[in-house]
């Protein structure tokens, strides 16, 4: 079945369709919203009004743009109200302890485990700067206009996020682990 | 000159370098490592895998959706457009989900040395009590069934009441759309709780229906749904 016709019958609440969208795009929309959240269980909640929010606007999906990109924008858009909504920047800014724990995850490896860590901990302008820049490849006057900052600000809170992560990706290589030591992927200089 | 910032280092990612900075990197070799590690990382971040959802997201989802009208389940009444649905429908699809047919099994004593029937072998007309579903599947069949055979019922029932004009004429309105109004709290709070329930979410919407009915009376609307 193609994407068009999915998307018409999941317009029209045919449950099968929304669930062919779901098998489809849920990793992709689940990923973005999990680093913008920084947080698993937020990330759930998050992931969960994105779709209701498409859902609910797939009458006004035209075609003109791909629906993944449309639907990823979405997800973006509700991702970075929920958070502005929860107020979470105390909890994201708090200090940063001497070393990152890293749940493994299957299928992770060991680089992005870090990285995703180290994200995490970003405080979240950053955060969401470097996530809608480094990872998804927004320009900076996308994400001026999305944060309702300047393209400026944007690339200042990029180049700070940027070394923050530096900085933390160095300290875990610097307290290095057994996996390290077999040279798969440090990150040290 | 000392060695560039990490700020700076980020900068070069994207941008030339002044020729200062460049001059500096021509010379450094720390901070051409750093630069070099700063490029890897950028390159990385733009590799990320995506992410699973957690298992069952779908199932939250899902009922989400369904009980906002969103999407239709096969086999489920339809939920979207519920104020375009006729009141006694949205009544008797909900109501039928937490009585769950004992009115019907109640008249209906069970042969318990009968051959079992299969669920491929029945109609509409096989009282639900005398089924013994052995999966999921199956259960989810003797419940349609079970829905369609109370809200005939119910449908009758309504048809009699109507026609003898008894309709509810003994109940206090006021009284008991306050009383529906509580339930509705009630209900919508357990929902929240757990919103993949169907028998909650069943209880929600038959108690949002009746609601609505006794508003309509107490508001003067003769009309019932």
């Amino acid at each position: 079945m193609t994407e068009a016709l999915l998307v018409r019958k999941a317009c029209d609440g045919d449950g099968v369709a929304v669930r062919a969208l779901y098998d489809r795009y849920a990793p992709r929309v689940f990923a973005v919203v999990r680093r913008i959240a920084g947080d698993d269980e937020l990330a759930q909640d998050y992931a969960q009004e994105a779709w209701i929010r498409a859902i609910r606007a797939l009458p006004t999906f035209r075609g003109d743009a791909r629906f993944s990109t449309w639907l990823h924008r979405i997800a973006v858009n509700s991702a970075l109200q929920a958070l502005r909504k929860a107020e979470t920047r105390r909890k994201r800014e708090a200090p940063m302890p001497e070393t990152v724990a890293v749940a493994p995850r299957m299928g992770d490896s060991l680089l992005s485990q870090r990285l995703e860590s180290a994200m995490d901990r970003l405080p979240e302008g950053m955060r969401s700067v470097l996530i809608l820049h480094d990872v998804e490849g927004y320009t900076h006057e996308e994400i001026g206009e999305l944060l309702g900052v300047t393209s400026g600000t944007s690339k200042s809170q990029l180049f700070k996020a940027r070394a923050k992560m530096r900085e933390m990706l160095r300290s875990l290589s610097e307290a290095g682990d057994s996996s390290e030591q077999d040279g798969a992927e440090v990150w040290g200089t | 000159m000392g060695h560039l910032t990490l700020e700076t280092l980020a900068r070069l990612v994207d941008e030339q370098p002044t020729p200062d900075e460049r001059g500096h990197l021509g010379s450094c070799l720390h901070c051409t490592a750093e630069l070099a590690a700063m490029r890897h990382q950028t390159e990385s971040l733009g590799d990320l895998p995506d992410l699973r959802p957690p298992q069952g997201d779908w199932d939250v989802l899902e009922a989400r959706l369904l009980s906002e009208g969103f999407i239709q389940k096969k086999g489920w009444f339809p939920l979207r457009s519920l104020t375009a649905t006729p009141g006694w429908i949205q009544a008797a699809a909900a109501l039928v989900l937490f009585l769950g047919g004992m009115g019907l099994g109640a008249s209906v004593v069970r042969d318990a040395g009968a051959d079992e029937p299969t669920l491929s072998s029945l109609s509409d007309l096989t009282p639900v009590s005398d089924l013994r579903p052995d999966n999921l599947t199956e259960a989810e069949q003797v419940v349609r069934m079970a829905e369609r055979q109370y809200m005939n019922a119910l449908v009758r029932y309504r048809e009699m009441r109507s026609v003898s004009g008894r309709d509810f004429a003994g109940a206090d309105p006021a009284g008991r759309f306050a009383a529906l109004d509580a339930l509705v709290a009630t209900t919508q709070a357990a929902v929240r709780e757990a919103p993949a329930d169907p028998f909650l979410n069943g209880i929600l919407i038959s108690t949002l229906a009746e609601r609505q009915a006794a508003l309509q009376r107490v508001s003067g609307n003769a009309e019932w749904y």
